[in-house]
């Protein structure tokens, strides 16, 4: 069993990932990613949609900026996110998309003078102005103000993600591929490293770095119905879970997209109602407008995504053998405009559903239902991205919780999310791989390694009567059935409690192939326990946290409750035996709050129990942006609430026709 | 030996460090060669296909290429030089494009077991032009040697003499269909290679150009089959008097 | 996995059943030999190669390998031989194959891993470093500033080449691949014609001709129409490698 040294390590070569990589490797350092498929493949390139950044460049994005962002950013967290990371976020936004397009992401340009669009399900007229033409185009997206959601045509993750890995080459980055990361190795709580499984000669072998980063992805493969990737099983969080020592944060916080295909769970992406496709019910009928009336389709995911439910419910689902579902219809926007900016998703539809989604009337009308779809939750890291409690190890992405997103994120706010946290993140990363010396711990990875090794060897020497592939079935069920979009307490206790005999179950199994070379059954009996384990820190956050926000909707508990409730979920697995995360609270402080807590323009306008502080703040920001008098943004924004980036991002971004940049 | 090679040798790179750029122009001159005698074998069939219209026409013909306009009966020669002219077209075109045959057996076997896997036309298209061209190394060179060292022997009755008395006729029989199939779809292949009708719709001009060039083939094949038939009976009915020359105005 | 799929097994309708043979071999184990394995299973609706292999491996044989990532046609993981033909399984529906027989193959020409599994990952890697497959410039970018201008026909040009997700099905449906496995196939010349065109490369012709012009190159192209005709990205292959090989042949006749 090799151990490989290396200056910086990073476990995951997603957007995150490899762009983290390359702001280590321009410092100078020595850096390897592994990634458990070719990176290139990663979960990232799914991405359509687009990616956020207030550019303003688009005629429905003029006026756009990182004020806005922002704001939007926060309300669609539901109050949840940490606004500081929250504006590093905004502000380096726009210089993420610059730079990708420098390094050849073909983003759609804007053409200048008039296009049609179509905006609420009628055709309108915008023109495009003339200093713009060239510059990159944005389109609507749900939970924004404008139009904001950069895009190319519905491809972005992966030209983005390419475009990234390829620069990654160029720096002669190290990739290493069909790498599993299945350990972290630690000495207090300092890391060292991981262990890692060769995918293909299943070879353990030891990587050891300055500082370790996390960059695996989310875990939506813990829910049956999800529009993840199958390696999105979060095998990188529970690892870090499992050193007993690292803190996941708002583990509950699992978002739902409301418009997968029904029954494969391929996205059909937003941009489809972002253009102007609408919903329709059993009827033909658009019910949006009743339930949302001014954002109609382009609500906040977690509430378009409940009043479908809500909707299905009322009976007015079409119903089909694979349950009740309603329509997509995109087929107002016309073949030219499908068959130019939404080509896969008619792909997508005609290949796995045999509808042209061009066709006009019912015909071409797509079955969708609300999935699982993205993990807000994750590893708990401090804005500079390093974990809470362990040092060296970071985390950046949809694996962390850095908590951009708080309760929900807004569409194209996470691939945006990817690459800016690289950015940011991989700053600080690299200084602190910089200023860190390797020592000599050998006893301590000689030790992890063949920990992992006699692991893998005693679950081989299992020999019980249940299957593991069936156990991880029902864990999908459970979750699914009693952790989903609508919660209550009753499903809650219940699904914690079978999910915990299921953990249990895991070792009672029997691994009929004793090979520990590529063996694919061995795969999943170390793999479920630890999606188990996620799985609990799901179900039993969302048990304990007796309120609604963003995507966590409790049916018992409606209201969003800022008295009791403003704060963040904390989780960490004790001690190895254990069958249930340790729960404990991260408040979130008003009082350096830059936008206090209030409705969020959307959903149920009664559903809010306000803090008592809240008032306070209000007042206290009246009072400092009175007294500051006539001065420009950026000033009442560093008053309100300062916040600093490394390498120059803090700059000011540049827009046409705004004059101070 | 020159210096300039042996670099070349060890670095597979020119005294520039650059790239050679013999590949490219090997890739051009194969295409053009190829070109080249896809026209000329345009020609070539339709003019011999002037038997169809009788001896005299094509004895006209004949004459016409030994350029009898200027030389008294004309000059056979002129026939040679245009032989050889081709041939040194034909072997530099075979001499280049050999370079893409299957180089070993395994390269062999690898195209063969693929080809039958993928069931894809263009890919068997290739096979029957590796097949034809081989078999043209021989025939065409057997052709075009003896129109270069004979030229003379071509009329309506030394060339149908030659066809079937002298038993030659399976030979251009072969001949006929690789020459016809392989420059068929090396100028299909030349079209799509270069992008020379891609158009705004490159795969429909694509399906368009197979198209035609099949109905090419088809012409071609049957316009050489008949003459080749023509020449057959002619030789046929001439057998006993084997090696006597068409004349002007002879009796049938 | 089988999603939603799995439940509408409980219903009286009775689905047919196909037979799928999967080519099973471990290169790295010493008893392992070369054969098909064939499993019967009763097709559902709308069942994609996808999930029937993930039905057989959860439900049959546990032991049999693949590689799906996003089971959606986009990432390019589960390219193999479908009846023949490179394909990407997760697109694939059974119910396409009439007689219900479906046999299943590695993708040829990249290095065996295990049943279907391969190592494309590798390959593209270093083919991407062989073509330099990043932007070339010697300006700075400063990226506060507003961004570099593109024409959007441009920009929509260069998106269609980026489409590209390296599935290596171009280079396994190319029989001079097969032949000649130096060759860097469609996958490698589309990606340099994708670079020519980006207004942001400032490579000349000249450049290149340095990365691809010799016969494992563009040269060694023979218009066999493999990658153009099973592309499933649809990239526009045959336009494309007509366009450098213009390029390049000119490039080379003026110097
Ligand atoms: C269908 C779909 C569409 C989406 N569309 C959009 C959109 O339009 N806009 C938007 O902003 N966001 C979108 N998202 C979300 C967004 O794509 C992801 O959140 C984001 O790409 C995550 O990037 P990442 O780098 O954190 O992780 P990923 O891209 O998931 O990368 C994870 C990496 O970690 C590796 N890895 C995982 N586990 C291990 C391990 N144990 N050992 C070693 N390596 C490991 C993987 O191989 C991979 O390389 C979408 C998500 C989905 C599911
Ligand atoms: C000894 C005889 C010949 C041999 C061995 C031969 C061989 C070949 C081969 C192997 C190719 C394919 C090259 C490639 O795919 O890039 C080819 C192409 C071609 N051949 Fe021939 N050929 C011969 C004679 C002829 C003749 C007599 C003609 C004309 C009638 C001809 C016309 C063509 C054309 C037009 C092409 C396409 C050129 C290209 O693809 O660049 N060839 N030949
Ligand atoms: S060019 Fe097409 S076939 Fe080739 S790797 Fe790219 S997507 Fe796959
Ligand atoms: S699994 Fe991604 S393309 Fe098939």
């Amino acid at each position: 069993m090799k151990i490989i040294y290396t200056d910086a390590l990073i476990v995951g070569g997603g957007l995150a990932g490899l762009r983290s990589a390359i702001a280590v490797r321009d410092k100078g350092l020595e850096t390897i990613v592994l990634s458990m498929v070719p990176v290139k493949r990663s979960h990232s390139a799914a991405a359509q949609g687009g990616m956020q950044a207030s550019l303003g460049n688009a005629t429905k994005g003029e006026g756009d900026n990182e004020d806005v962002h922002f704001a939007d950013t926060v309300k669609g967290s539901d109050w949840g996110c940490d606004q500081e990371v929250a504006r590093m976020f905004v502000t380096t936004a726009p210089k993420a998309i610059r730079e990708l397009a420098s390094w050849g992401v073909p983003w759609t340009r804007i053409k200048k003078g008039d296009r049609e669009v179509i905006i609420n399900g009628q055709k309108e007229t915008i023109t495009e102005r003339d200093e713009a033409h060239g510059l990159i185009n944005a389109r609507d997206f749900g939970g924004t103000k404008k139009w904001r959601t950069c895009y190319t045509a519905d491809a972005t993750g992966h030209t983005m993600l390419y475009a990234v890995a390829n620069e990654a080459l160029k720096r002669n980055i190290e990739i290493r591929d069909r790498k599993e990361a299945i350990s972290i190795i630690h000495e207090g709580d300092r890391c060292l490293g991981v262990v890692v499984r060769d995918l293909i000669s299943g070879e353990l072998c030891a990587y050891v770095a300055k500082g370790t980063m996390i960059a695996t992805g989310g875990y939506g493969r813990i829910y049956k119905q999800s529009t993840n990737a199958i390696i999105c099983k979060g095998i990188g969080t529970a690892m870090a879970l499992q050193t007993g020592i690292v803190q996941l944060g708002n583990m509950e916080a699992v978002q739902f997209h409301p418009t997968p295909i029904v029954p494969s769970g391929i996205l059909l992406t937003e941009g489809c109602r972002g253009d102007g496709g609408v919903l329709r019910d059993k009827d033909g009928y658009r019910f949006m407008p009743d339930y949302e009336p001014e954002k109609k389709e382009l609500a906040s995911r977690d509430v378009v995504s409940r009043r479908m439910v809500e909707h299905i419910r009322k009976g007015k689902g079409v119903s089909s053998p694979y349950g009740d579902h309603l329509w997509l219809d995109i087929s107002i926007l016309g073949r030219e405009h499908i068959e130019k900016n939404l080509r896969d998703i008619q792909d997508i539809s005609i290949t796995f559903n045999g509808i042209d989604p061009a066709d006009e009337g019912s015909k071409g009308w797509m079955p969708v239902l609300p999935m699982q779809h993205y993990s807000m939750g994750g590893i708990r890291v401090k804005p500079t991205g390093e974990s809470t409690t362990m040092r060296g190890l970071f985390s950046a992405g949809e694996a962390a919780c850095w908590d951009l997103h708080g309760f929900n994120r807004l569409g194209g706010n996470s691939v945006s999310e990817a690459v800016v946290a690289g950015m940011i993140v991989g700053e600080y990363f690299a200084d602190y791989c910089k200023n860190t010396h390797l020592q000599s711990h050998t006893e301590t990875i000689q030790n992890a390694l063949e920990g992992q090794y006699e692991y893998l060897k005693t679950i081989l020497t299992y020999n019980g009567s249940h299957n593991i592939f069936a156990i991880k079935e029902q864990m999908r069920n459970v979750m699914q059935e009693k952790v989903g979009i609508f919660r209550n307490g009753k499903d809650l206790n219940e699904a914690v409690v079978e999910l915990e005999i299921l953990l249990k179950q895991t070792r009672e199994i029997t691994v009929n192939d004793k090979s520990m070379g590529n063996n694919p059954e061995l795969n999943e009996a170390y793999r479920v326990p630890m999606m188990l384990k996620l799985a609990l820190c799901v179900a039993k956050g969302a048990l304990e946290r007796t309120e609604s926000r963003g995507a966590h909707y409790r049916e018992d508990f409606p209201k969003r409750d800022d008295a009791n409730w403003l704060k963040r979920t904390i989780a960490t697995w004790q001690n190895h035996e254990d069958t249930v995360p340790t729960l404990s609270y991260e408040e979130i402080s008003i009082d350096t709050m830059e936008l206090p807590p209030a409705f969020r323009g959307y959903g149920r306008k009664d559903a809010l129990i306000p803090h008592p502080f809240t008032q306070n703040r209000e007042t206290q920001i009246e009072k400092l942006k009175e007294q500051m008098g006539d001065v420009d943004r950026f000033e009442i924004q560093e008053a309100l609430m300062p916040f600093e980036l490394p390498n120059g991002y803090k700059d000011k971004n540049e827009r046409i026709g705004e004059k101070n940049g | 030996m020159n210096k300039a090679e042996i670099y070349e040798f060890l670095t597979s790179r020119n005294k520039q460090k650059k790239k050679s750029r013999t590949p490219a122009r090997l890739d051009a001159i194969q295409s053009a060669t190829g070109a080249i005698l896809a026209l000329f074998i345009v020609f070539h069939l339709i003019f011999e296909s002037s038997i169809l219209l009788g001896k005299e026409a094509m004895y006209r013909l004949t004459k016409f290429f030994e350029a009898d306009f200027i030389f008294e009966g004309g000059e056979p020669l002129i026939i040679s030089a245009l032989a050889f002219v081709v041939f040194v077209v034909f072997v530099l075109h075979a001499l280049i494009a050999m370079r893409k045959f299957p180089a070993s057996y395994r390269e062999y076997r690898r195209y063969q077991t693929h080809r039958h896997l993928l069931v894809h036309n263009d890919t068997n298209l290739w096979f029957i032009q590796i097949t034809t061209g081989f078999m043209m190394f021989f025939l065409g060179s057997i052709h075009l040697y003896t129109m270069m060292m004979q030229p003379s022997k071509i009329g309506p009755f030394a060339s149908a003499d030659r066809i079937f008395s002298d038993g030659m006729w399976p030979m251009y029989l072969m001949l006929l269909v690789s020459v016809v199939l392989h420059a068929g779809i090396g100028v299909y292949r030349l079209i799509i290679k270069w992008g020379v009708f891609d158009g705004v719709q490159p795969q429909q001009n694509r399906l368009l150009a197979k198209k035609i060039i099949k109905w090419l083939i088809v012409f071609y094949l049957a316009l050489g089959a008949v003459s080749l038939v023509t020449y057959i009976k002619i030789g046929y009915e001439h057998q006993e008097h084997y090696g006597e020359r068409y004349h002007k105005g002879v009796k049938e | 996995m089988g999603d939603a799929l799995n439940q509408k097994e409980n219903q009286e309708q009775t689905f047919r059943t196909i037979e799928i043979s999967v080519f099973r071999y471990n290169p790295y184990s010493k008893h392992s030999k070369p054969r098909f394995e064939t499993y019967s299973l009763s097709e559902t609706p709308s069942m994609t190669l996808y999930i029937a292999l993930s039905k057989i491996w959860a439900t049959m044989d546990h032991h049999v390998s693949f590689d799906f990532v996003c089971r959606a046609g986009i990432c390019g993981s589960c390219a193999m031989v479908i009846n023949g033909k490179p394909r990407l399984a997760c697109k694939t529906r059974t119910e396409e194959f009439l007689d219900g027989k479906i046999t299943l193959m590695p993708l040829p020409t990249f290095k065996h891993i295990k049943d279907l599994q391969v190592d494309t990952g590798s390959w593209m890697n270093a083919m991407s470093q062989k073509v330099e497959s990043w932007i070339h410039t010697k300006e700075k970018t400063d990226i506060s500033k507003i961004e570099k201008r593109v024409e959007p026909d441009v920009a929509q040009a260069v998106f269609e080449l980026d489409r590209c997700i390296e599935c290596g099905i171009c280079l396994a449906s190319c029989s001079t691949r097969i032949m000649r496995e130096s060759f860097i196939g469609a996958v490698g010349l589309s990606r340099v014609a994708r670079f020519a065109i980006d207004p942001h490369d400032e490579r000349t012709d000249a450049d290149y001709y340095e990365l691809v012009g010799d016969d494992d190159g563009i040269f060694g192209c023979m218009s066999l129409m493999g990658c153009e005709d099973h592309c499933p990205k649809e990239l526009p292959l045959q336009t494309k490698i007509a366009y450098m090989r213009r390029k390049l042949v000119s490039q080379a006749i003026k110097s």
